[in-house]
């Protein structure tokens, strides 16, 4: 067990939760994005949390979290008749992203409230490791 | 009356192997384990079919020091000693069988939060115990001055 993993532990929750974030504000500017590189509307992205592992004394502990991929939802876009909008189909149809903004809104105060705890977590880390420097000191 | 060999080892009690002391460090070991097995539950709060894990130690502590009440006397050091503080390690134990969410993840973030607050309070205690046990001994060491 070495002395300061709790540190990369936790770091790894804020960096995550910090990713997080990041992508819902993508997600939210790009919220009237009708045009990409790849054609279409713009795709909602979404982090895919998974458990970081490793292996110590022969049995494999936890040792954080990271994204190990983002993923676009590929969701049908949202339709919206503007007829007079210079990228509507020949219905009249402006093919939005498939982006609800009281979704990420919600979604963000989820991240920022985890990257909170981690950020306590380390708090109570720095905590620890200094009365431990204390031990002897008289 | 028969001294054999062995038997005429006086038991001491050495300044530095202290059995309160060695407990509670052993406690400040398993509160530093805790500290990290809660770091890594919250970190994973968002990580789908995650599950917890929890660290076992005051129960096997307090049935090593129950047991110690009547400790067998150990003059030689391949006597049984049943006031083995070493057994009384701290175990990680992973908490399958709760469900918290939908995506299989049982990370309850209040409970974990007071627990940290619970850790972090045990853990100062006994920093400042050990910490009283070493003035003490200075004290001693340096002849009350």
């Amino acid at each position: 067990m070495r002395p300061f993993d709790t540190f990369s532990i936790s770091g790894s929750g804020l960096t995550s939760q910090r990713l997080r974030l990041d992508l819902i504000a993508n997600n939210i500017a790009n919220v009237h994005t009708t045009r990409t590189e790849e054609g279409g509307p713009y795709k909602r992205l979404v982090p895919v949390f998974t458990q970081r592992l490793a292996v110590a004394k022969g049995n494999t502990e936890g040792v954080g979290v990271a994204v190990t991929a983002i993923l676009k939802d590929e969701g049908s876009p949202r339709l919206v008749y503007e007829p007079g909008h210079p990228e509507a189909d020949e219905q009249g149809f402006v093919s939005y992203p498939n982006i609800n903004v009281a979704n990420e809104m919600v979604d963000m105060i989820g991240a920022t409230r985890a990257y909170e705890a981690n950020a306590t977590v380390i708090e109570a880390a720095k905590d620890l490791a200094e009365k431990a420097l204390e031990i002897g000191r008289g | 009356m028969v001294t054999g060999f062995g038997l005429g080892v006086i038991q001491r009690m050495s300044i530095f192997d202290d059995p309160v002391k060695n407990a509670v460090s052993k406690s400040l070991d398993a509160a530093a384990l805790r500290q990290r097995v809660i770091a890594n539950n919250i970190a994973n709060v968002d990580t789908p079919g995650f599950k917890k894990s929890v660290v076992r130690f005051e129960d096997s502590l307090k049935r090593v020091l129950k047991t110690g009440a009547l400790p067998l006397r150990v003059t030689d050091r391949r006597h049984i000693n049943t006031n083995d503080l070493s057994s009384a390690e701290p175990r990680l134990e992973r908490v399958e069988t709760t469900t918290l969410r939908t995506d299989g993840n049982n990370v309850d973030v209040d409970e974990e939060m007071v627990t940290l607050v619970t850790n972090t309070v045990s853990y100062r205690a006994a920093a400042h115990f050990i910490s009283g046990k070493f003035a003490k001994l200075r004290y001693v060491i340096s002849g009350g001055r």
